[in-house]
This record gives structure tokens, sequence and C-alpha cells, in this order.
């Protein structure tokens, strides 16, 4: 089979249209020639079923009635032969060019799709639900599919054949062509509107179906909570319900379908009679051939029922319109430039931050950020302490430009941040996040992740190593080859967490941003992380979100935030000799052990 | 995503007669609609090849007679014939369908109902994606196959042998060549078919894949840009939509061969019939009807011979499905009521643990190791200790949802496995850490603790753990949905209404397992207060980490390692300063700076 094995090239933003049927006709850019191939195809097939029929009128009405053998028997047999071999050859031939096209176009969008959302920013993807863009790149991208493979070479092949043998039929005679089409409107139409009560019978059918699953899934995710109440028949009777009910729309929705399919089948066989009782009787009366009859007979099968499909599909292909519009919704986003930006030193970053009136808003008017001002020397340490919503997470988000600065200027280097590409940025600063996210791959591949080169196996083991998780990684049955997620081991917490931290080691970056939230994990693993961090925060600029005054007591720079500003700022010993509420955090701690020495004495 | 995954194992069953009997069976309660629609697609069929047989005689006995009265005879029929087959058309669809969603209940019903039965550790072991591929999934490819596989391969072989049957009448001779041919028809059918389903499995098994790729691009996406790892990913993808596009064309493709190939092998056929016809029309063997009829026989034939293949190839699948729906029918649940277990009317009394050791697998080191406890009627103990130590084990034991390798567990002086199931679990209160509500009302979930409980109540439970105030701030108040497995409240909220369940149970053993590990310390003392006259009159365990629900236990016990590390109440373990006094340390610290830390905000209840 011949397949195009690179995909044309088409920047599918330029594709959206207001008018929907436009846009999908753009997008068959650089598959235009081969759709074409395909419906020619289907005419060329069409016309050699027709060619048959017409061949059949000769053999009747010349070789048998007429007796007129020019033409010898075995070239007739051999005609009918080669007639189907080219109807045959020429529909696969509209197969193959077709599935082509809508594959090609699907393989297309699927990619850029895919690469889209993941340069969509940070603030899209806040506003946005993963389900519903789950949803719209595989179920519409789907229907876009079918529309491309199915409903509009379908609608084609209705068309063509219509076309070519209501010709053929007027050619024979008009006069009985005309005939046969009647009621062909009245087809048409009844065919719609039955297939848009199925369809509708269909949908209620489908939201019934969730709703029992919904209830399957619930019970055997609470199965715990039924067998503690002992709510099994309570269970049995709720199920029983939806299941009852799933039944009773799916009796309706089969009524419906068992109405449609006799129904148009009487008007369209009805059609039919009445055509041959009208051509047998002209042929009886001399007016038409005893083979055009046999003719006639063939192809008014050709024009009729195909038209009742026509009614169904055009209800379906509806959904591929209303598709098209859903996933245009993403497109027509626009992406986050990576490479932009006018300054790209040739090595590493040094890691000096100067912060100057900066100010960032994600609305205008909300003050997320106001004034921030402060100085980072390469290697230094600060932290960042504050309530959540007091804009610390903002703050380092801003550093490998997922939000862009708003107001002021953030000096890297000497060099306005804003110029740096965030390619680069992204790739000299590390992040450890307070709830690791791993993929469902191999505990190997989520720490060579994003790293960008091979890595040796010593490599992984010495980052393994001193993110203090080697050791837990070898108690598993595949060490290194393990799978994560559910296909695979569970880890806790912490353990993501030190797998994001060598994960970090191996990248390298010389800025650090780390979230610090060894509150969560397991005390007793709390120790490892810290000598893991440690190890980490080494000859690095590192920003710390902390949640406990107990982690960032050593850092060369705090800041306190409240509100999208910076309340306090200064070293732990500076911080604790000022009245505010860094004081009164620290002084909880002596008042904590304080009260635990009241509590000891009680019990001792 | 799991549930795709669990839809698209793979099938290498071999028939199976046993299987393939218990399908047939399901049928067994509907007989009369079965009869009912075997008998009308049958009808379907032969009408079929009635109506060629009335065209071959249009031409022969109508036009070439030039018979005018025969002709309009043969119309009449011709127009009976079409209402009679619409009338046997709608009662099949009619009559089948419904039969197959009926099987489809059925087979629903019967796995519900029996999971119902089943025991914990057989969910611990079967994943919920694959149940639920099972219930749903699976039970429509059952019920298609003894429905729409019936009606299909009835109907075409009902329409092959009647259309043979006109043929032999017509010229015997010309239906032999025929007749040769259907193995070959039959034969390049199947194996297209077998080829076609498995390139569309490998379709959706790459579908799948393609939309755990998506999901894991969009939730990861932080990571994904902080790391700037874009470029790889799209290789990454692009690999995947490449082997799609691979699978999908050749699915497509030999979808697209198959028709073409049966048509030319008819095609062959039809040449022999006009070759052969035509010599023996010259000797006056056959008419020009005879000849259209054979033409229209043969073309036609293709669709029943293509419905067989697919039924075929369909059944294995079927059967698939079937053993393993079965197998989800035939297991047997491991916890059961003893013959005679008895329902005492009340379970108050002590409870005993004699000797107990545990393991979720046979071959596993047990989780309880020769656990002996002796706790009094209206004691509480709370169970402290390490994450896997056993805690929870003890409590799972104690509710019955496993039961003792061996040992006894004494109930009121009962033997526990001489109850029912029933008298011991409608007396337990369980609260768990993970607090599951059902889609509907807050009050829907409440009464889920007693379902003939009143409002009042229900009002007065959710006063009692301090739950009354979130409830009444909400919109709606009790009618408030709450969405499906509860996610539209936060966990401190579902954990509360949970908790309020358990104390509408009214129940004689009460059992916490972290029930309350979201909720701010503020709510946790109000629920400590309102809970304290329960837990005076019933027999309680806690496990907990917040301190001040330990300390007031009768008896605290550390557990570790399947074993009892240290026994006794708050002071006296503190003055052990053994494991219990580093646990409580430590956690007061951490319990404290929470409380005390300014910055740190505690997901409030209300």
């Amino acid at each position: 089979m011949s397949q195009p094995q690179a995909i044309p090239e088409l920047d599918l933003q330029s594709t959206i249209s207001k008018n929907r049927l436009l846009g999908i006709f753009r997008m068959l850019k650089g598959f235009r020639l081969r759709y074409l191939g395909a419906v020619t195809s289907l005419g060329v097939s069409a016309t050699a079923k027709t060619l048959t029929y017409m061949l059949l009128r000769y053999f009747v009405d010349t070789y048998f009635i007429a007796q007129d053998k020019t033409i010898g028997l075995i070239w007739i047999a051999l005609g009918f032969v080669g007639l189907a071999a080219v109807e045959g050859g020429f529909t696969f031939l509209s197969a193959v060019l077709a599935s082509q096209t809508a594959e090609g176009i699907t393989r297309r969008l699927r990619n850029y799709l895919y690469d889209h959302i993941q340069h969509l920013s940070f603030t899209y993807h806040s506003k946005n639900k993963t389900g519903d863009l789950i949803e719209r790149s595989t179920s519409d991208v789907d229907a876009l599919r079918r529309f491309y493979s199915d409903q509009a070479i379908s609608i084609g092949r209705i068309i063509l054949l219509f076309t070519i043998n209501f010709i053929t039929l007027i050619n024979l005679n008009a006069r009985l062509a005309l005939y046969s089409i009647i009621v062909i409107p009245l087809i048409l139409i009844v065919s719609m509107l039955l297939f848009k009560k199925v369809s509708a019978a269909y949908e209620s059918y489908q939201e019934q179906e969730a709703a029992l699953s919904t209830t399957l899934q619930e019970n055997l995710a609470g199965v715990r909570v039924v067998k503690a109440f002992s709510r099994q028949f309570y269970e049995i009777e709720k199920f029983e319900k939806d299941n009852w009910e799933k039944f009773m729309r799916g009796k309706k929705l089969t009524l419906m379908d068992s109405l449609f399919w006799p129904f148009s089948d009487i008007l369209c066989s009805g059609q039919m009679l009445a055509g041959y009782i009208i051509g047998a009787t002209m042929a009886i009366n001399g007016e038409i051939s005893v083979g055009t009859y046999l003719a006639y007979a063939g192809l008014v099968v050709y024009i009729i029922y195909p038209l009742r499909n026509l009614g169904r599909i055009i209800v379906q292909t509806s959904n591929g319109l209303v598709s098209y519009g859903r996933v245009m919704d993403i497109i027509k986003e626009n992406r986050e430039p990576l490479d932009q930006g006018d300054y790209l030193p040739s090595g590493s970053l040094q890691g000096k931050f100067e912060f100057s009136d900066v100010k960032f808003e994600y609305e205008p008017g909300d003050h997320t950020l106001e004034n921030i001002t402060f100085t980072v020397k390469p290697g230094q340490a600060i932290a960042l302490l504050g309530s959540t919503g007091s804009g610390k997470s903002t703050l380092v988000n801003l550093l490998p430009r997922f939000y862009e600065y708003t107001g002021g200027s953030i000096l890297l280097d000497g060099i306005e941040l804003n110029r740096y590409p965030r390619k680069y940025l992204r790739q000299q600063i590390g992040i450890v996040e307070q709830e690791p996210f791993l993929f469902s791959r191999s505990i190997r591949e989520n720490i060579t992740y994003g790293v960008g080169r091979e890595v040796s196996d010593t490599e992984v083991e010495s980052a393994a190593r001193a993110a203090a998780i080697h050791d837990v990684i070898l108690t598993f049955q595949d060490g290194y080859q393990t799978l994560v997620g559910e296909r695979g081991v569970t880890l806790s917490g912490g353990q993501k967490q030190r797998i994001t931290i060598a994960r970090t080691l191996l990248k390298n970056p010389r800025v650090l941003i780390l979230d610090d939230s060894t509150s969560s994990v397991d005390t007793e693993t709390e120790a490892e992380i810290r000598e893991a961090l440690q190890n980490l925060m080494k000859n690095r600029t590192t920003f710390i979100i902390a949640h406990r005054i107990q982690s960032i007591t050593d850092a060369d720079l705090i800041l306190v935030l409240d509100k999208g500003r910076i309340i306090q700022s200064g070293t732990h010993h500076s911080l604790i000799n000022q009245s505010g509420i860094y004081q009164q955090i620290f002084n909880i701690q002596t008042r904590i052990e304080d009260e635990l020495e009241k509590e000891l004495a009680i019990g001792g | 995503m799991a549930d795709n995954y669990f839809e698209e194992e793979e099938f290498h069953t071999k028939f199976d007669g046993k299987v393939f009997h218990r399908i047939l069976s399901l049928t067994t309660p509907h007989l009369k609609w079965l009869i009912g629609f075997l008998v009308t697609i049958a009808g379907v069929a032969v009408l079929d090849s009635i109506s060629t047989w009335l065209s071959k005689r249009i031409v022969d006995d109508g036009i070439i007679a030039g018979n005018t009265e025969v002709l309009t005879r043969i119309m009449i029929m011709y127009a009976g014939l079409i209402l009679l087959q619409s009338a046997c058309m709608f009662l099949f669809i009619y009559l089948a369908g419904v039969l197959g969603e009926r099987i489809r209940y059925d087979l629903r019903k019967k796995m519900f109902n029996h999971l119902q039965a089943l025991s914990l550790n057989y969910y611990s072991k079967t994943p919920v994606g694959w149940i639920m591929a099972r219930v749903t999934s699976d039970s429509e490819r059952v019920a298609d196959l003894v429905t729409w596989g019936l009606v299909d391969s009835t109907w075409a072989v009902m329409s092959i042998t009647t259309s043979m049957i006109f043929m032999f009448i017509i010229n015997w001779k010309m239906a032999l060549i025929v007749i040769l041919l259907l193995p070959l028809l039959l034969y390049i059918a199947i194996q297209f078919r077998k080829r076609i389903i498995t390139s569309y499995r490998e379709v959706r098994k790459t579908n799948s894949k393609i939309v755990g790729a998506y999901n894991e691009n969009i939730t990861g996406v932080r990571v994904i840009k902080a790391l700037g790892r874009e470029k790889e990913n799209l290789q990454e993808f692009s690999g995947l939509t490449e082997k799609m596009y691979h699978s999908a064309f050749r699915a497509a493709w030999l979808s697209g061969l198959f028709l073409p190939t049966v048509q030319i092998v008819s095609a062959f056929a039809v040449g022999m019939v006009v070759l052969y016809g035509g010599y023996q029309a010259q000797i006056g063997m056959m008419t020009i009807g005879g000849i259209q009829a054979f033409v229209s026989y043969i073309t036609f034939m293709m669709w029943p011979v293509q419905d067989l293949a697919r039924v075929f190839a369909d059944m294995q699948q079927a059967i698939a499905s079937a053993e393993r729906m079965f197998s989800l029918i035939d297991s047997q649940p491991q916890i059961i009521d003893r013959p005679r277990a008895i329902d005492p009317g009340t379970i108050k009394g002590d409870i005993i643990f004699d000797h107990v050791t545990f393991a979720y697998e046979k071959e596993n080191k047990p989780v309880l190791d020769d656990f002996c406890l002796h706790v009094k009627r209206g004691e509480t103990i709370a169970l402290v200790g390490p994450t896997g130590g056993g805690k929870s084990t003890i409590v799972n034991l104690l509710c019955r949802f496993y039961e003792p390798v061996s040992g006894k567990i004494y109930i009121g002086g009962r033997d526990y496995t001489s109850l029912s199931l029933q008298a011991i679990q409608s007396r337990i209160g369980v609260v768990l850490q993970t607090p599951h509500l059902f889609s509907g009302s807050i009050t829907e979930n409440l009464r889920y603790g007693r379902l003939d409980a009143t409002n009042d109540e229900i009002i007065k439970a959710t006063k009692v753990i301090g739950a009354y105030d979130f409830i009444m701030h909400f919109e709606k108040g009790f009618d408030t949905e709450v969405g499906e497995g509860g996610n539209l409240l936060s966990v401190g909220q579902k954990q509360l209404l949970s908790l309020a369940r358990a104390v509408l149970a009214n129940p004689e053993i009460f059992v916490m397992d972290e029930a309350t590990s979201s909720v701010d310390t503020l709510t946790e003392a109000l629920i400590q207060k309102g809970m304290q006259t329960l837990l005076e009159s019933t027999t309680s365990f806690i496990i907990a980490h917040r301190l001040s629900t330990i300390k007031k236990a009768d008896r605290i016990l550390v557990i570790e390692n399947g074993r009892i590390a240290e026994i006794g109440t708050h002071n006296e373990l503190l003055r052990l300063r053994g494991k219990y006094y580093q646990l409580y340390t430590r956690q007061f610290r951490t319990q404290l700076e929470a409380a005390y830390n300014p910055f740190e905000e505690l997901s409030k209840v209300s």
C-alpha cells in the first residue's frame, strides 16, 4: 500500500473560519487532490455499475431476443466480470484515498492539538478543565475524522449514484425516469424527521447509560461503606431503578428504530413497485424493450434506497460541524512563544536577580503582586513566607516566565528578564513542586524526564542516591524499570518528591525553585528529604516557598508576603529582633516547647 | 485511561461449547421473544427470495408473454409482499432489540447483585475499572451475540437456503455452480473479518494510549513547561499518531477491499451464468427472467455471506467477554454467613481477640501475628502506630470485612463467625478516612445510616458532630446535592457527613479510622464534645493522629509490625518514655505549629 509517510505541514490556525464548512474545507489542504481522487474513483465505480445493467440490456435485447451474435457470449460474460473488476477496483481505490485523507488530516490535527495544548499559557490551563480538553481532543477529533472518512464521502457517493443513474434512466426513457422520483423528496424528508427522533431517543438512552455507570462506579468505589452499613439491599434497589430505566429507554429506542426502517422501506418499495408497474406496462405495450425494463429494474434501486441513507447522514453530519467548532475553540488560542526573546547567553546563568517595583495582575486591578523590590546574589537562598494567596507562588512563577510581570523590572544577571527566551530560562531553572507530578512511565524515565540528553545508569543512580531514593527504588521488583501510577507502584508523597529532586539534580539548573512541603511528609523521611534538598541547593540561587519557619533559618534573605506585598524582609536574625509576624511565628515555637513540657509534666 | 484499558484486554479464547451453551441459556426466560424474532427474521429472508422470484415472473409471465392480467396479479402479490415484509421487519427489529435490552438488563442485575455479596478481598485484588468493563461492555457484547448475532445468522442461513431452492427450481445445473461457489465466498469473508477485527482492536488500543497521552500532557502541563520538554513530547506523541495512522489505515483498506473482493468473485459466477444460461436458453432451457433471477440471487448472496462471517468473528469476542463475565458471577464470596448463623438482637458486650493471626494474601507475611486483646463493653480503645503496622487490619477484622486466618474473635461472648454478617455490620458504625458519599442530596446521604430516620433525627445527628452549621450555610441546606462521590464538598465536609451518617445509625460498636483527619482543630474539638455521650455508651475503636482524640481513650495501643508494642493509658505510656512518648511529642509540636501558624490556612469546614 502506498502511504504518505510525511504529513503536509499546515498551521491549523490559518484554517479557522466562521463558516464551518469552509473551515473544514481549509483543513483539507495538502490532501485535496487525494480526496478529489477518492470522489472521482467513486464516480468511475458507479459508472461501471450502471454499465453492468446496460450490458445486461444489450445481452437480453440484442443477443437473446434479436439473436444478433456479432459479439460472442464469452465476450459478454467477460464484460460482466470486467465491469465488476472495474467497479470493485475503484471502490477500493476510493476507500484507500479517502482513508489516507481522513487519517492523514486526523493525524495532523492530533499532533497539532497536542503541541498546541502544551504551548498554551498557564492562564489558559488554570481556566480550563482537563476533562473538557481531553473530550475535545479525542471525541471531537474523532467526529471530524468520521466526517472526512464516512459522511462526506457517503454524501458524495449518494449524489454520484443518483446523478449517473438518473441520467442513464432519462436516456433509457425520460417519462419512466421522471415517474421514478416522485416520492423521493418525501423519502428524504421522512427519513430525516424519523432519524432525528431516533437520534433523540438514542441520546436519552446514552444519558441513562452514563447515570447507570455512575451508580455502579460509586457502589464499587464505596464498597466498604456499603458493607459497613450493610446496605446491600438498598444498593440493589437503587441499581435496579437505574437499570430498569435504561431498559425502558432502550425499549423506546428500539421502538423508534423498528418503526424507522420498515416505514421508510414501505415508501421506497412502494416507489419501486410503481416504477415496475409502469415499466412493465410500457414493455408490454412495446414502448420499451425487455432489456430496457431489466436495466431499469436494476438501476432504480440505486436511485431510491441511497436517498433514505442520505437523510440519516445529513443528521449525523451536523455532529461533525459541532465538533469542528469545539476543536477550533482550542486552536484559536495563541501559543506561548518559547523562543521569543532577543538575549540568548551562550553559557549558563550566574543567578543574580534584581527585582524593582515589580507588579503583576491576572486581571487588571487585582493587585496580585505589587511593589516587589529585592536583590539576590548568585548562589543565595531566598525564602518566601506567607499565607495561601499572599502571592509567593505567583512571584516564583514569574522567573521561568510562566506569567509575564505587568510592571516594574526584573534584571537577571543585569539583563531584563523578558529579553531571555522562555526556553532558555526554563532550562536554567529547576522546580521541585509541592505536589510532584509523575508520569506513568518507569521510574528511570521519570528521573531522566526533561533532562534533554542521554543519561548513563550510573548517573541516574548517583542522582537517586543524592536524593535519598535509590534504596527505596531497589525494593521494587523491577527496580528502576518499575512503572509509576495505576498500572505500577503507588508512591508516597515523599517518595515522589525525592524522585523529582533526583530529576532536578540531573538537570543541574543554576536557579532553583523549591516548594518546601516537608510538613506533609511522614516524619520519618523528613530528615532524608532535608538532606536531599541540601545537596540540591548547593551553589544554586534558590527560591524557597516555605511553610514552616524551621526550614528557612539559614536563608540569606527572608521575604514575608501578605496580599501581594513584601511586609518584612531580612535574615532570620534580623527578623526575630523586629516586632512583626515573623517574630510572632518564631515565638510560637518557644511556646510550643513550653506547652509540651507542661503536658509531659501532667502525664509523668 | 483505565476503563478503556480494561475493555481492550486480549482475546485468545478458543471456542468453548460449555460457555456457548451458557450464553444461549440466557434467553430461556424469554423464549417467546426469541422464537418471535427468529420466525419473523426467517420470514424476511423467505419473502426476499420470493420477491426476486416474482421479479422473474414479471419478466417471463408478464412482459414476454404480454399478459397484462397476469402482470396485475403478480403486482398485487408484490404489494402484499412489501407490506408483509415491512410488518416482519418491524417485528424482528422490535423483538430482537427489546430482548437484547432485556438480556443486558438481566446480566447487569445478576452481576451487580452478585457483586454486593462478594467480600472485600475480591475488591482488593480486582480493579474497579475491570469490574466496570465486565458490567458495561461485556454484557453488551454477549447480549448482542444472542440477539443480533442470531438475527444475522438466521437471516443469512434462511436467505441462502431459500435462494438456493429457487435457483434449483429455475435451473438445477446452474444452481450447482453457485453452490460450489458458496464455501469459497464464506472462506474469503471469514478470513477478511478476522483480520479486520484484529486491526480495529489495534486501533482502539492505540486510541486509548492517545487518550492517556493527552491526559498526561494536560494534567502535567506545569511540569512539562518547567522542564521544557515540549519537543520530545511532541516527538513521542507523533510516534503514537503515526502508529494510529498505520493501524487505522490498515483497518480501512482491509474493510475497503472486502466487499469488492466478494463482488468480483460473484461476478465470475454471474459471468458463468450468462455463458451457461445463454447457451441453455438457445436450447430453450432458460428464460430471460430466469437469467435475471440468477443474477439477482448471486449478487445478493454476498450480503448473507458477509453477515455470517461477521457473526462468526464477533462470536469469538463475545465468548471471551462471556467467560470473563461468568468468572465474575462464579466467584465465591469469601466471607459468608455460616449455616445456622444467628442474629442475637444485640452485640453489646466484651470484644475479645484471641490469638488472631491474619494475612491479606496467604503467601505473605502476616499483618497481624498472634494478636490478643480483651476490650470491655463501653471501653474506648485508641490505636496508634506507623502506617502498615496493622491498625486498619484490626478494624477490618472487627467489622468482619475479613476473617482471621487463625485464632478467634468473640463479640458479646460469642465466636463472631456464629453470628450473621448482618447482625454484626448493622450494629457497627464505621467512619473511614477517605469518606465516600453517593450522588444525591445531603439528607439522602445521611439517611444511608438509618433508612427510616426522621428529619429531626437527621438534624440532631448533624448537630451532635457539629455539621449542622455548614449545611445550613448552603442555599439549599439539607437538599444540597453533593455531586458524584461527593466531589462538590471539601474532604473535611465529607468527613463530617460520613461521621453524622454513622452517628445516625445508632451503632453498638463505633469505629473511627482517621475519621477527622481533614477537619480543623476547632471543629475537631466540637466533634469531641458532641460525641462524648456516644463514645461513653458504645465500645469504640479509634485510629487517629489527633492527640486530643487519643488522650481521652481508656486504653491506647501502639501497634507495630502486627503486634502490640505498648499498651496503657495516656499517662502510663508517657511515663514509659517509649514509642508513644516519641510519637506524642513529635505530633504535639507539628500540631501546635499548625494551630498557631498565622499563615497556615486551615481547611475550614464552613
